[in-house]
């Protein structure tokens, strides 16, 4: 039995695996490509772990980010044959051929695997803060059944894989801030004591319209959050109420006129 | 696996691997309706009435608006017809910068915000399907359930579940508010919400099922009326 | 002439985790300039590993709790060599954290009457950890970000590495540090220094750390002078992943064997009921882990070296609604069914209660502007960690490093750097880049010794023998050290990295080790094969001293607690 296992074993681990990594490094202007590395594989051994051994003992000059290597905190975003994943959650074994891996295409290079993502925390800073309702007595109370919704929001790991994945960031440039954010209002939004409404502001200055729902977001998401039917629809429809539905425009003004006689 | 992927993908369309198939159907759906209403009327046959000769035949625009404007078509039509883009994997996207694009900000598809009053008027034209479903069964007097009923309420069923699948549907009974305890008979909104949530993730599914069963309703009826005895009295109660 | 950026600050946070944000909160709030460096980007710290929940006494589940019996708790399981003060901050002071962090935007799970929801676990005596799923470090370090991201005077400088901390007449005036993402060398000018770098995991090979876990800031606060303590403390966490080996270490919660999963050896023996009989599988950490390593020792562990933790005879689908996160974890990683196959599992190093020695009230360290906070300051735990402490620890203890330090910096006049030291250090960093290579070591050689030493003879059950060779193997590997250099440049540099984070976890692991020698009885996380029992003349705090290029241990009695606190705890007994 024993001895079965380690022939087994043995026929796992002896094998090498092609892996084309992608090099460039912007400021010498020599533009990029793929450099081929053969990496032994153990049974189980995920991308990260090729990465990092090549970052190690081949070339220390392979420019990777990672740290927690557990899918906990999003660091190792890369497009591992054309799709974007998380490379510490990826198995070599789930791959045919030859695996390439790539930086994220919809952010600045910094070198090699590296991306600048710091336009996302520039996003973060524009987001309307969490506005609690004022006067409500210490401790809060909530509802469990209001808890929820904003909860599945906050399993993000901002890997930035959904960013990547959206055409309109990724092609189009577009006025668009992406599904992460949208995700982030959302959440806010969806506080059960938040007093704010983003939907506005993701329409006029969050470019949602430019979403036009092809999920592509929610496919690649490794905290499996429903983006589009859970965040980016929602919002959609919260900015249909307070921009593009006649009737409730028309209720809206009435009431407020209403309002405005009373003062 | 994603290898896999790309690697089949380059013999054969990679839309065949999307579930496009809704769309390719509602474009079947058009055009079939089109011809048959206006080359081949059939009308009433037998107390069965063929969908698209009820009174819903009026809001038949309406009806097509719906659909068009519904998420998961919009989905569909972005990916397969605009590809923008047409699949999620980059090397097979065929979307790029070169090619312009404004989503759903331009002013012909500002009209997607309006879908909620498609939703309404889908609303408003549920009850003729299972008013056409009650004709079939009293026809002859007394009741009667033939196979063709079946068909007509497996219709009538699965056009009532697209529409109360709909996203638009899911934001007004709760997806627009923060708190559901601060509403009246919460938990029972809640509830609802949590119920109507579970067919909504459905959506895509539902509505292509539904889009083909019409389909198949209609043939079903055109059958019946050019003769093929497809039909089967399963009992027939008379008027006493 | 060596080339650099300077920044000029009031005080610098080094880590950008829950304590570094909390702290860095409070120095916004008093119109100072702070900024805060971190080797990862922001928001990847390792507090969004934590999982459990953070410990306060709201008393929202059960009324009983009260602060009084959350810091009986803490003292007795840190094993009475933690520091009392600490403890009686922490418990009276983490209710009050948490309902600040629910008012800055964190959504925690309820109770049915809509309070806070809190959940039991090891070592606490009533439900006390406030959760939000199995996620709330998440939930903690994004609430943090947001607010600090909209403070909008908070400098953030992610991805940068601090190589040195510079002193000017005894008091810290500045660091020295560069970026990775453009390379460039930074000196920062500061009155104040805040570490809060988290713990040293990392420097074991098996572990449930992130990777960046190096004690770095530990390292360099002794390096500039500040006293370390309880350097001997490192818990274990029972059940780690050991297969396959890109996981191995990786968390297996204790709520599998809260929900009933059974431990097994390969002889199919649920030897927990030798070891354990009452309590078994659910024993405190320490004794099962200890339990575990016992049965790998004695030949009777998988060929992966675990043993078995199996819960499939609870069904499927209980396990899929109870466990989720590991259902997926062994699925995606292992490509284990955890709900028709047993999981392999071993110890894992999980928290280091030693550190940074801090004053309880102010996070000052014994060096001016010095101040440390979190998993790199020492005391709260003493000998052994209440899950759930270490979130309450950041959040209570970053806020008042934060204020520490912001009233240091406001009153105190701006030192004078000196601007040699800081070229040398960056010479002495640029060093290590040779094109040629030399033929010289890898860093990565001297780091896998230094983790596979560390794990074999300065794990659970230490010895003499073993420790001293500990020992001996790291004084080699310091001289190996020496001729370590390393191809590219500055930029993202994994060589570059490697070389640095080496040093830093060559002095922790020594002064680690000679605590371990030094301790001659077994207490809390500390156990010796030759010392097997706890002893009354040890209730003492070791302490690490700087002493030129040696280390100096010595011995601090445990501060005697005043009446009404010793009253609330249940007196130490000993064999």
């Amino acid at each position: 039995m024993k001895a079965e296992n380690k022939k087994e074993e043995g026929a796992k681990t002896g094998r090498t695996r092609k892996f084309k990594v992608y090099r460039e490094d912007p400021t010498d202007g020599k533009g990029g490509e793929y450099q081929e590395f053969d990496v032994q594989v153990e049974e189980g051994m995920v991308v990260l772990d090729a990465i990092t051994y090549i970052s190690q003992r081949v070339d220390p000059t392979l420019a990777v980010r990672w740290n927690c290597k557990a899918a906990r905190c999003g660091s190792c975003s890369a497009e591992i044959n054309g799709v974007p994943r998380l490379m510490c959650k990826t198995r070599v074994d789930t791959i045919d051929g030859t695996i390439t891996v790539g930086p994220m295409r919809a952010f600045p290079l910094v070198k090699d695997l590296v991306t600048d993502v710091s336009s996302n925390y520039e996003i973060e800073k524009l987001m309307p803060e969490f506005k609690p309702k004022e006067g409500i007595s210490s401790p809060w109370r909530m509802n469990e059944m209001d808890v929820g919704r904003s909860q599945e929001f906050r399993k993000c790991i901002e890997c930035f894989l959904c960013q990547d994945v959206c055409h309109v960031v990724r092609d189009h440039h577009a006025a668009y801030i992406g599904p992460r954010h949208v995700v982030k209002a959302a959440s806010l939004d969806m506080h059960p004591l938040d007093t704010l409404d983003r939907s506005e502001w993701l329409t006029a200055d969050g470019g949602l319209g430019y979403c036009n729902v092809t999920k592509c977001c929610q496919d690649v998401c490794p905290e499996h959050i429903k983006i589009t039917d859970n965040a980016i629809i929602p919002e959609k429809e919260r900015s249909a109420d307070s921009l593009y539905d006649p009737i409730i425009s028309l209720f809206r003004r009435f009431s407020k006129g209403k309002a405005d006689r009373k003062q | 696996m994603a290898q896999k992927n790309i690697a089949v993908s380059r013999l054969i369309p990679s839309e065949f691997f999307e579930p496009n198939l809704r769309l390719y159907s509602f474009i079947f759906l058009i055009a079939a309706a089109s011809i048959a209403l206006y080359l081949f009327p059939v009308g009433e046959f037998k107390g069965y009435i063929d969908p698209f000769y009820s009174p819903t035949i009026l809001v038949l625009p309406l009806v097509g608006l719906y659909r068009l404007t519904c998420y998961a078509y919009r989905k569909d039509y972005n990916r397969h017809v605009f590809k923008h883009p047409v699949a999620c994997p980059v090397y097979t996207r065929m979307d790029g910068p070169q090619r312009s694009y404004t989503g759903e900000t331009s002013s012909l598809f500002k009209v997607e915000n309006l879908h909620r009053y498609f939703l309404y008027s889908a609303i408003a034209i549920l009850p003729f399907f299972y008013y056409d479903l009650v004709l079939s069964l009293m026809y002859s007097g007394g009741i009667i359930l033939r196979i063709g009923s079946i068909v007509l309420a497996v219709n009538a069923v699965l056009i009532t579940l697209y529409v109360f699948s709909c996203h638009s549907l899911r934001s007004l009974i709760g997806g627009r508010k923060d708190c559901f305890s601060c509403m009246a008979n919460a938990s029972g909104r809640k509830k609802f919400y949590d119920v109507q949530s579970g067919l909504n993730a459905h959506h895509e599914q539902i509505a292509w099922a539904s889009l083909v069963f019409i389909v198949f309703t209609d043939l079903y009826m055109r059958a019946l009326s050019a003769g093929i005895p497809l039909d089967h009295v399963i009992f027939h109660i008379l008027k006493l | 002439m060596v080339a650099y950026d300077r920044v000029e600050t009031d005080v610098l946070v080094m880590g950008m985790g829950g304590a570094g944000l909390r702290a860095a909160l409070e120095i916004v709030s008093r119109n100072l300039k702070v900024v805060l460096v971190s080797k990862s980007l922001l928001g990847k710290a390792h507090t969004v590993m934590a999982e459990g929940g953070i410990a306060a006494a709201v008393a929202n589940v059960d009324s009983k709790d009260s602060w009084q019996v959350h810091f009986s708790d803490t003292v007795a399981e840190g094993v009475y060599i933690g520091d009392y003060r600490m403890a009686e901050i922490l418990a009276k002071e983490a209710p009050e954290r948490v309902y600040e962090l629910e008012r800055y935007g964190a959504l925690f799970d309820r109770t049915p009457d809509g309070k806070i929801m809190q959940r039991a676990f090891g070592g606490h005596t009533y439900r006390r950890l406030c959760h939000v799923g199995d996620k709330t470090g998440l939930e903690m370090i994004r609430t943090l970000e947001d607010r600090v991201l909209h403070t909008g005077n908070a400098k953030l400088l992610d991805e940068t590495v601090i190589t040195k901390l510079l002193a000017c007449n005894g008091s810290v005036c500045g660091a020295v540090g560069f970026s990775l993402r453009t390379g460039k060398f930074i000196v920062f000018e500061c009155k104040a220094i805040i570490v809060a770098t988290g713990g040293l995991g990392r420097i074991y090979k098996v572990s449930s750390n992130s990777h960046e876990t190096t004690g770095d800031g530990i390292a360099m606060a002794f390096e500039a002078g500040a006293e370390l303590r309880d350097m001997e403390m490192v818990q274990f966490h029972p059940t780690g992943m050991v297969y396959p080996p890109g996981v191995r270490g990786l968390l297996v919660t204790e709520g599998v064997r809260g929900e009933g999963g059974l431990l097994f050896n390969t002889k199919g023996e649920r030897f927990m009921l030798r070891y354990s009989p009452e309590k078994k599988e659910l024993d405190a950490r320490d004794v099962v882990a200890r339990a575990i390593y016992h049965e790998i020792q004695n030949g009777n562990g998988t060929e992966h070296g675990g043993v078995y933790l199996d819960i499939t005879k609870k069904g499927a689908a209980f396990i899929r609604k109870k466990l989720p996160g590991m259902y997926e974890q062994f699925k995606e990683f292992a490509g284990v069914d955890i709900t028709k196959e047993k999981m392999e599992v071993a110890p894992t190093v999980h928290y280091f209660m030693g550190g940074i020695r801090v004053e309880p009230e102010t996070a000052r360290t014994n060096v001016n502007g010095l101040f440390a906070v979190g998993e790199a300051a020492a005391g709260l735990h003493g000998a052994n960690r209440l899950g759930g402490n270490s979130l309450a620890d950041i959040l209570v203890f970053g806020r008042r490093a934060g204020i520490s330090a912001a009233t240091y910096a406001a009153t105190s006049v701006a030192p004078k750097l000196d601007y040699r030291e800081a070229e040398a250090e960056i010479s002495r960093i640029n060093s290590f880049i040779d094109e040629a290579g030399r033929g010289s070591t890898n860093p990565y050689e001297i780091i896998d010794e230094l983790r596979d030493t560390m794990s074999s003879k300065v794990g659970i059950i230490r010895n003499g023998k073993d420790l001293n060779s500990a020992l001996q193997t790291i004084t080699v590997l310091k001289e190996r050290a020496k001729s370590v250099t390393v191809k590219g440049g500055v930029r993202f540099n994994q060589g570059l990295l490697g070389c640095i984070e080496m040093e830093k976890m060559l002095l922790v692991a020594e002064c680690v080790v000679r605590s371990a020698i030094y301790r001659k009885e077994s207490r809390g996380a500390h156990t010796r094969s030759d010392f097997p029992n706890k002893l009354k003349e040890w209730k003492l705090n070791i302490i690490c001293a700087r002493n030129g290029s040696k280390i100096d241990l010595s011995t601090v009695p445990v501060p005697e607690m005043p009446e009404e606190l010793n009253a609330l705890v249940k007196p130490e007994v000993y064999a």
